[in-house]
């Protein structure tokens, strides 16, 4: 490769853009919007589509707190609460919380290493109308008074065949695995786009963090995952065909539910929470002005918490009368966790301690996470200890500890990331005003709904009861908890009201409102189908901020097709050319074949060989090339 | 843009690359990694099951016959010689070579398909009968889903191959396709010893 000093002549550079703008651009009409495999589109439905399973587990949250701010309310029956608590876990986990923050990493990371696409994009749209299918097929469910009602972890025996009768169970079973396939998808897409895409110079020690707890995520995806996948058919066939694999009377053993859906269970936080870590890592060094303090330990303490989240899985299960050595080990290990995660909020306070923090918006809410999220940290100790942790299992102490884990860990930075990223997905600002009410009713809703939570479990209130005595006093907490919970509604509203205004009448922001240093701010806001027009080069941690006037830039690639740069895994070096597939239909209707395929299989074991023949017919159809990549290749062999 | 811009020029940057060069080849992994958890958590499962139960298989279940198991094991790796072919052809780029050595394979890959259904009824026990039949059963049908994802593709390609659409950079899938071939046969393995031989030890 060599390196030249030319002039770009502005006619040509023009004539190039005109080209990238029809090789990436989408295919106008409704077949195109349906075949759309750009990331950036991809993954703003998948932020959209989370948003609205947000809304609606919101509901449910609201009702339940409804229905328990007095002691004998009638609002809902203990069917429909079932249904509705075991919904709201299945939604915010499953349909909320890990897609949308794998989609942030599927809109910025291709931004953020330099580079026009995401690895296998049609595969990533397939992953995409799979999630939506699975997501329908729960609130189908509950639509028609199937909604599943054991639980979001479902243990069995209440899940199996004996003691839930009808089809809710089953359709658990296949919501998860219809968003386990998405999910494991996504993860093989960021490990291969970060890998192998990243720009000339952004070797691994240079990328951002953000690309890194994205990076993490994708390996705790793929090695957690396939656990609670497999343990979900477990079930389905147990209920469906027969087998006894949890059935005590047939040598079955209930508790390995427990050990497999755990040991998904349990990375499932950290997998939630780790691309949190990095949303806060970009918006505390931007609005420090200064570079992480730190990075190599950032990265460390990153990579230990994907390792050590695998060894925690028991201590879910202190109350299922496990060997006692497994105990000691297991709560040791759940204490240790808290150790990466403190070093990582030093290296933020010793960022912000000496940069010139500017207290914007974004920041404010990093600032909630840190509050909200050590509140929840140190319950988390406790419940580590296991003669602690047996008092209050299974009441609303966990319950507490829990959503102050996933709202201080992962929606704060969220909302965070949200002010953060929203100009440049849309090119415009939100408003900060209405963004501070939001702030703070949501960190007053907060503590107001969920403080008094942990006051409760140590009264001895249980969890998922749908009604209580007066006389156990529980209604004054109750009540102050409920009055949180509609605080937190109101500031959502809030945030959507911003989001609307913003489209409509928000100041236009520019391609780098904040001044950061990462690669996405240097293209336009929002950025071309093609991300870049003319690929950077990286020479420092911060490509923005610390960039040599004669930094080079990329050329030569096809600017007539969609060929990006493919660089080395450690030092990204430049080493080939690949063209990426043009869009096609088949991803949806592959998503439907397996659609078709996995909800036959909640009715009947026939599911199988008719979803062996759709499979089959499906991968033909993806897999052959289609003319105009022919015609493209023929008339490349030609010139 | 008029002032001088250093430029690094990537057209003489080749477009077809094989192994850690090539996105197929990571994707290929990164999917051999979940389903590799996917049949280890199966295994993990078979084991669990095991240590909490007096005998195994649990009374009155027979023993799994050897004989079908491991004819299709010796089968599995006897593939593994036209698919090394194939593998060496597609990196010579060597088009009726790997013509000759998909046609070959897919005729391995067809008779997987009756040998697979052999290992089944070889568990000598019904997915139904209890805790052990259910898991040695999933077991073999994860890795059937495996081996029958391979057969179609391996057929669909091997069809691909004869068309007038193949262009050199499919050489690089055909290898790719054979280093899925290497993990599904790999994998088997030891679901083999664990399934049919270590009962009776």
């Amino acid at each position: 490769m060599t390196t030249d000093s030319l002039l770009l002549d502005p006619e040509s550079l023009e004539r190039e853009r005109r080209e990238l703008e029809r090789a990436w651009g989408a295919t106008p009409g409704l077949r195109g919007w349906l075949s759309d495999t750009d990331h950036k589109s991809v993954a703003k439905r998948y932020i959209v589509t989370a948003l609205v399973f947000f809304l609606l587990g919101g509901v449910q949250a609201a009702l339940m707190r409804i229905q328990l701010a007095r002691p004998e309310n009638t609002l809902l029956g203990p069917d429909a609460y079932n249904q509705v608590f075991t919904t709201h876990g299945t939604t915010m986990m499953f349909l909320f919380a890990v897609p949308i923050l794998t989609a942030a990493g599927l809109y910025l990371v291709p931004l953020m290493i330099g580079t026009r696409s995401i690895a296998f994009p049609r595969l990533n749209l397939y992953g995409y109308y799979v999630y939506l299918i699975g997501g329908g097929l729960l609130y189908g469910g509950l639509l028609l008074n199937q909604g599943p009602d054991a639980g979001w972890f479902s243990y069995v025996p209440l899940a199996g065949p004996e003691f839930s009768l009808g089809k809710r169970i089953d359709i658990y079973a296949q919501t998860v695995t219809f968003t386990e396939i998405s999910a494991l998808i996504t993860s093989v897409e960021i490990i291969v786009t970060v890998f192998k895409q990243r720009a000339p110079g952004m070797s691994l020690n240079r990328m951002p963090l953000f690309v890194w707890a994205q990076l993490v995520t994708a390996f705790m995806v793929m090695f957690a995952m396939p656990w609670v996948a497999v343990a979900s058919q477990f079930l389905a066939a147990d209920r469906l065909v027969d087998t006894r694999i949890f059935d005590p009377a047939a040598g079955g053993r209930p508790l390995l539910w427990q050990h497999l859906f755990w040991f998904f269970g349990h990375p499932e936080v950290y997998i939630i929470f780790v691309p949190g870590l990095g949303f806060v890592s970009s918006i505390v060094s931007t609005f420090a002005r200064r570079p992480i303090f730190g990075y190599p330990v950032m990265v460390l303490s990153l990579v230990l918490t994907g390792f050590l989240s695998f060894g925690l899985w028991v201590h879910h299960m202190f109350a299922t009368g496990i060997p006692q050595l497994s105990e000691s080990f297991f709560s040791a290990m759940s204490m240790m966790i808290a150790i990466p995660t403190g070093v990582q909020i030093f290296c933020w306070i010793a960022t912000l301690w000496s940069g010139r923090p500017q207290f914007r918006l974004p920041l404010l809410f990093v600032l909630g996470f840190v509050l909200v999220f050590i509140v929840g940290g140190f319950t988390g100790v406790m419940v580590a200890s296991v003669p602690y942790d047996m008092q209050v299992h299974d009441t609303y102490f966990v319950v507490a500890h829990l959503h102050y884990v996933l709202l201080g860990g992962a929606v704060f930075p969220l909302f965070g990331a949200f002010y953060f990223w929203w100009p440049k997905v849309t090119g415009r600002m939100l408003s900060e005003r209405l963004g501070r009410w939001h702030f703070w009713l949501f960190f007053t809703g907060v503590n107001l709904t969920f403080f008094p939570m942990h006051l409760l479990g140590l009264e001895g209130m249980p969890r998922r009861i749908y009604t209580y005595l007066p006389e156990t006093g529980w209604g004054p907490l109750n009540l102050v908890a409920t009055i949180g919970a509609v605080t937190i509604a109101l500031s959502v509203v809030l945030f959507l009201v911003n989001l609307v205004a913003s489209l409509r009448v928000g100041a236009p922001a520019g391609d780098d409102p904040w001044e950061a240093p990462t690669l996405e701010w240097a293209t336009s806001s929002p950025p071309a189908p093609y991300n870049f027009h003319l690929i950077p080069t990286v020479q420092s941690r911060s490509p923005l901020w610390k960039r040599p006037p004669d930094a080079p830039v990329v050329t030569g690639l096809r600017s007539d097709m969609r060929e990006i740069l493919v660089t080395t895994m450690l030092d990204a070096e430049p080493d080939s050319r690949m063209r990426m597939p043009e869009p096609t239909i088949w991803p949806l209707l592959a998503a439907i074949a397996t659609g078709v395929t996995f909800i036959a299989l909640i009715f009947t074991p026939w599911g199988l060989p008719l979803g062996a023949a759709l499979i089959t017919a499906a991968f033909v159809g993806w897999g052959w090339p289609r003319a105009r990549d022919t015609r493209l290749q023929r008339e490349e062999r030609g010139g | 843009m008029t002032a001088p811009v250093r430029m690094m020029d990537a057209s003489r940057l080749p477009t077809t690359v094989f192994d850690h060069r090539s996105h197929m080849w990571w994707g290929t992994l990164g999917f051999m990694l979940i389903e590799g958890t996917t049949l280890f958590v199966c295994v993990a499962s078979y084991f669990y099951l095991r240590v909490n139960t007096d005998s195994w298989p649990p009374d009155p279940a027979e023993l799994p016959s050897r004989l079908w198991p491991t004819v299709h094991l010796v089968v599995l790796l006897a593939s593994l010689v036209p698919v090394v072919l194939a593998d060496r052809a597609a990196r010579r780029l060597d088009l009726p070579g790997l013509r000759r050595w998909f046609v070959v394979a897919s005729l391995f890959a067809l008779s997987f398909l009756y040998l697979r259904w052999k290992d089944f009824v070889s568990l000598n026990v019904w997915w139904d009968d209890n805790a052990y039949g259910s898991i040695a059963w999933m077991t073999v049908g994860f890795h059937g889903t495996i081996l029958f994802l391979q057969v179609v593709e391996t057929l669909i390609f091997t069809g691909f191959l004869f068309s007038s659409d193949f262009e050199e950079r499919h050489f690089s899938d055909a290898a790719d396709s054979t280093f899925y071939w290497y993990f599904f046969v790999g994998s088997w393995v030891p679901l083999y010893l664990v399934l049919y031989l270590s009962p009776r030890l």
